[in-house]
């Protein structure tokens, strides 16, 4: 997992930015800001999206440093809270869009994999490249914002299923289960076309 | 030999099995498990990441820049009157005043600080101010005439600088919990970007691709009734006894 932690001298910047020192804060803000908007850019995939991401996500930070545990890395804990602004975010961005997709639940999914069609990967996947990013880009389309949210977190920032739920203030279980539906999505997605799932 | 389960599976695949060393066992042993995993894997090994676009070394004093004026004193404590979503720029508004008027007359008495109220109308001046340019950029932008390339540089250079101020007042008036001010103001960003980033030299194609654009969500009609409201509003806070 690509983390922001590691940084020493946080720890009595934290400290000063707590007792009030304004400069102190600007320092953390200088020092995280590129990791912040890499993380909020990954999850809203949009620049403009993001850079909000990364200002509430540090108005946000600051409002709470009394809250902060002095034991723990500052990244960790703006990395939580940037996961947070950004699943906000999205919310915010399917209220705007109106997207009224269901989340539903495939109980044929549940059943044994031993009833799922084959998946082997062959050649000619590569030759549908585009077509395949198209089709993951139309799974992503298709998440709620917490499948979204929680599949990118797990998928591609490596946080384990019990941090994404600490970050977007889920329990372990539900965390688990948005990522099981965005990788179903992801599935049934590439699954429809037999040029790109070729049959055993 | 009964199967695993697609989500035992996903588990497994992010390292997060209750009991790592039996799914393994079991893959080592059922090939129409193993099979299973095998496409999991490839399916989800098509999920690739999207570099984020880079932002340029300055970016932390840039975010730092557009933040400072938003954080709240950590002495005075939290306003009861939080509801205003033009307080916290009011107060940049008010310390930009006060630099301008250092400026001009640097070797004055310092002057009173200027009262809650009077940062408000200030504020609202300003945002009816940014209003009024950033409609007057739309209408050269769709307004601009000509049968070949017309270049619209210097509409792209004042939205440019149109743009920071923007985020700065949607963003308050998001936090405010005024959807509908920060909703144009959302919309007036987009377009002002998209002008902004556009080709500098425009075809009649390009232009009327624009043109589309702006009118087709009706922003410039929003901005005007959202700056006629902002100016009634000042008018009202002109007048002792009748501000909000």
């Amino acid at each position: 997992m690509e983390r922001m932690d590691g940084r020493d001298d946080d720890t009595e910047t934290v400290a000063r930015a707590r007792a009030g020192d304004a400069n102190a804060f600007r320092r953390l803000v200088e020092r995280h800001s590129h990791n912040v908007f890499r993380l909020a850019y990954r999850m809203t995939r949009n620049e403009h999206d993001a850079e909000d991401v990364v200002q509430e996500t540090f108005l946000r930070a600051y409002r709470s440093l009394h809250r902060f545990e002095e034991r723990s890395h500052f990244g960790s804990w703006i990395y939580r809270i940037t996961a947070n602004c950004a699943y906000d975010s999205l919310r915010a961005r399917e209220r705007r869009q109106e997207v009224t997709e269901p989340v539903t639940t495939d109980a044929a999914a549940d059943g044994p994999v031993a009833r799922m069609p084959s998946r082997e990967p062959a050649p000619d996947r590569l030759v549908f490249g585009g077509e395949v990013r198209r089709r993951v880009a139309l799974a992503m389309g298709r998440m709620s914002a917490l499948e979204k949210s929680a599949f990118t977190l797990r998928h591609l920032q490596g946080m384990s299923i019990e941090e994404i739920g600490r970050a977007l203030d889920l329990d372990a279980s539900a965390a688990k289960q948005s990522v099981f539906r965005a990788v179903r999505k992801v599935r049934d997605a590439l699954g429809r076309d037999p040029g790109l799932r070729p049959t055993p | 030999m009964s199967h695993l389960r697609e989500d035992d599976l996903i588990l497994h695949y992010y390292g997060e099995s209750a009991d790592r060393a039996a799914v393994e066992a079991h893959l080592g042993a059922c090939a129409p498990c193993r099979d299973s995993f095998a496409g999991l894997r490839a399916d989800l090994a098509a999920v690739a990441d999207d570099p984020a676009p880079d932002r340029g070394e300055d970016y932390g004093p840039r975010v730092w820049r557009a933040l400072q004026p938003r954080l709240p004193s950590r002495t005075a404590g939290r306003r009861a009157t939080a509801a205003r979503w033009w307080a916290p720029a009011a107060l940049a508004a008010s310390l930009v005043a006060a630099f301008v008027l250092g400026r001009h007359f640097p070797t004055g008495p310092s002057p009173a600080p200027i009262p809650e109220q009077g940062r408000d109308r200030i504020f609202l001046v300003m945002v009816g101010d940014h209003l009024e340019r950033s409609e007057m950029v739309l209408l050269e932008v769709v307004n601009a005439e000509g049968t070949g390339t017309v270049d619209v540089h210097s509409a792209q250079e004042s939205a440019a600088s149109l743009v920071s101020a923007n985020r700065l007042f949607r963003m308050n008036a998001r936090q405010a919990g005024e959807p509908g001010v920060a909703s144009v103001l959302d919309e007036l960003e987009r377009v002002l970007i998209e002008v902004a980033h556009g080709p500098s030299q425009n075809g009649p194609e390009e232009r009327a691709q624009l043109r589309r654009r702006i009118e087709g969500g009706d922003i410039l009609f929003k901005v005007r009734v959202l700056g006629s409201r902002l100016r009634s509003k000042e008018k009202d806070m002109a007048v002792p006894g009748t501000a909000s």
